[in-house]
């Protein structure tokens, strides 16, 4: 398919009038009709189904729009990567980054944006997941990378990246390091330490609830970065999303019957223009091997990777 | 005995086609004889696909011979932002777009690339693969290869798009690729079901394309002897 038989389409969608879509594509109508059918043709089915003045789309053509739009935009972010910078371009990129979320797993794509685009200037917000929210929504950032967002805001688009479980953290001197797993029941006598600005705060405590945790002391903390300090004083225990853990002095348990895992995805806003430090980014992040595959197992010949290239002479 | 699974089958016919020692072209056109005597309904339907694309001229804009290859900067099997002018930098390259890690077809035309690696880089030229898969799933690729040149990511089929070249495979398609164990939704990280159509573009080092291979029937892929060929007369 071509860019121009795309964008018709999506003209034709939002009108629901040919002349009015040929109008808006600067275009006669009887070549915005043959490129319609052309598509139609290309696709296997009927995207509109014409009816006097106002067409409508058809079962195919609800289907069709949303990958469709997006194959548009990913086309014209390609065509924008490709357009070399001049020399003294600045490429603002504000990002909003969740506050349990490390930004270690980040920096080789921070970094590699910032050297084929010399006049980045980067703006990094850390927020909770509602102040992450509100800066996409408002716009003063592009780009967010959180946990869930458990946003029902039909513009955001969200590219799930890889997915951490959570599992009990103690300290390296605690009577349960060095087990190869650990129970429920083992928390029982144990103080725990429970960041509350955790996006996946919610389904832990109804995690525990379930398995019998509900008058054990706490200590509450609002950061990561508190709780892991908390944890390295040997203050209590945690349950946290182990991906980027910074684990010395700590030691990572898996929690037997504790399945909760949190998925990390980064968020952009649908429809709007992203600037090519942003496009570049998205791209960048999604393209990346991150280990961990969101919500999906490998493909079979994966589990045996390079058998074949080892086997051969 | 349990009847084995039509996925596992397939695998196996893959690597008896791919370790043939003959033409790409016949070892390509050996595993679609596989596929035709071991899954009839998939046959037909590709059947139907291809010659649903060829009627449609799909592909038919995608940039021409005499014409400049349009530029890209996508991301590497190791996540580095490579443009086409720094491979034209370092000589003149093919580039070859495959539909993904999945694809047995690309596998073969990979593994392809890959033995006449050495032919192409001792006359100082280069070679290049485009896939719509992620990270992970072109290093899989290039390691099961052996290729030593760079597996780039065309996030959504982006850069295919932009010339003409991204397909959709349809629903009937869809079901029955699922059901071979051939799913570019897992290697691509989207559900659009959009491939490219394979193609291969002999660049010059000025980013005239001095070569080209467009056929929306993916059993077909450029000859290798077209490619060193047309390597080897750009400059």
């Amino acid at each position: 398919m071509e860019m121009h038989q795309i964008r018709y389409f999506l003209a034709v969608s939002e009108t629901l009038n040919l002349t009015k879509a040929a109008e808006r594509c600067n275009v006669a109508q009887p070549s915005l009709t043959r490129a319609m059918k052309s598509l139609e043709s290309e696709l296997g089915g009927e995207l509109l189904r014409r009816e006097r003045a106002l067409s409508h789309l058809t079962e195919l053509g609800q289907r069709m729009l949303p990958m469709l739009r997006q194959c548009y935009e990913s086309a014209l972010t390609a065509k924008m990567l490709a357009a070399s910078m001049r020399k003294g371009d600045i490429a603002p990129l504000a990002v909003a980054v969740s506050r349990t979320v490390p930004l270690s797993p980040f920096t080789p794509m921070l970094r590699e944006l910032s050297r084929v685009l010399p006049g980045l200037q980067l703006t990094l917000r850390r927020g909770s997941i509602s102040e992450v929210a509100e800066s996409l929504k408002s716009g003063a950032v592009e780009l967010a990378i959180a946990g869930p967002l458990g946003e029902g805001w039909s513009r955001l688009d969200a590219f799930p990246l890889f997915e951490e479980p959570f599992d009990l953290v103690v300290n390296e001197t605690h009577r349960l390091a060095g087990r190869n797993r650990a129970e429920f029941k083992d928390l029982v006598s144990e103080t725990l330490l429970i960041n509350t600005g955790c996006e996946m705060a919610e389904e832990l405590g109804a995690s525990l609830a379930a398995n019998g945790i509900l008058d054990t002391p706490t200590h509450q903390v609002t950061t990561r970065e508190d709780l892991l300090t908390l944890l390295k004083a040997n203050m209590g225990v945690a349950i946290i999303a182990t991906g980027a853990v910074e684990t010395s002095g700590l030691c990572r348990i898996p929690l037997n019957e504790l399945n909760l895992v949190r998925r990390v995805s980064v968020y952009t806003v649908a429809g709007r223009r992203r600037a090519i430090a942003c496009a570049t980014l998205l791209n960048m992040l999604r393209a990346a091997d991150w280990g961990l595959d969101a919500g999906r197992k490998p493909q079979r010949e994966l589990i045996n990777g390079g058998t074949y290239a080892q086997r051969r002479p | 005995m349990a009847e084995r699974m039509l996925s596992d089958v397939l695998e196996d016919a893959f690597v008896r086609c791919r370790e043939l020692d003959v033409p790409l072209a016949d070892r390509l056109q050996a595993f679609a004889n596989e596929t035709r005597r071991l899954d009839p309904p998939f046959a037909a339907a590709t059947d139907a696909l291809v010659s649903r694309l060829a009627e449609s001229n799909a592909g038919a804009t995608a940039p021409k011979v005499g014409e400049p290859m349009p530029a890209f900067m996508l991301p590497d099997e190791q996540g580095r932002l490579v443009r086409l002018d720094d491979l034209l930098g370092a000589g003149p390259v093919a580039i070859a777009f495959n539909r993904g890690q999945w694809c047995p077809y690309c596998r073969i035309n990979i593994d392809a690339l890959a033995r006449a690696e050495e032919e192409v880089s001792a006359e100082r030229r280069h070679i290049a693969a485009i896939v719509p898969d992620r990270q992970r799933f072109a290093m899989w690729l290039k390691t099961d290869a052996q290729a030593p040149f760079p597996v780039f990511t065309d996030v959504d089929n982006g850069y295919a798009m932009s010339l003409g070249l991204a397909i959709w495979v349809g629903e009937e398609m869809k079901r029955l690729m699922v059901k071979s164990g051939w799913d570019p939704s897992v290697t691509q990280g989207t559900d659009n079901w959009m491939l490219p159509i394979p193609a291969t573009f002999i660049v010059g080092t000025d980013g005239i394309i001095r070569a080209r291979f467009v056929d929306p029937d993916y059993r077909m892929r450029m000859a290798i002897e077209d490619m060193l060929a047309a390597l080897r007369s750009a400059k």
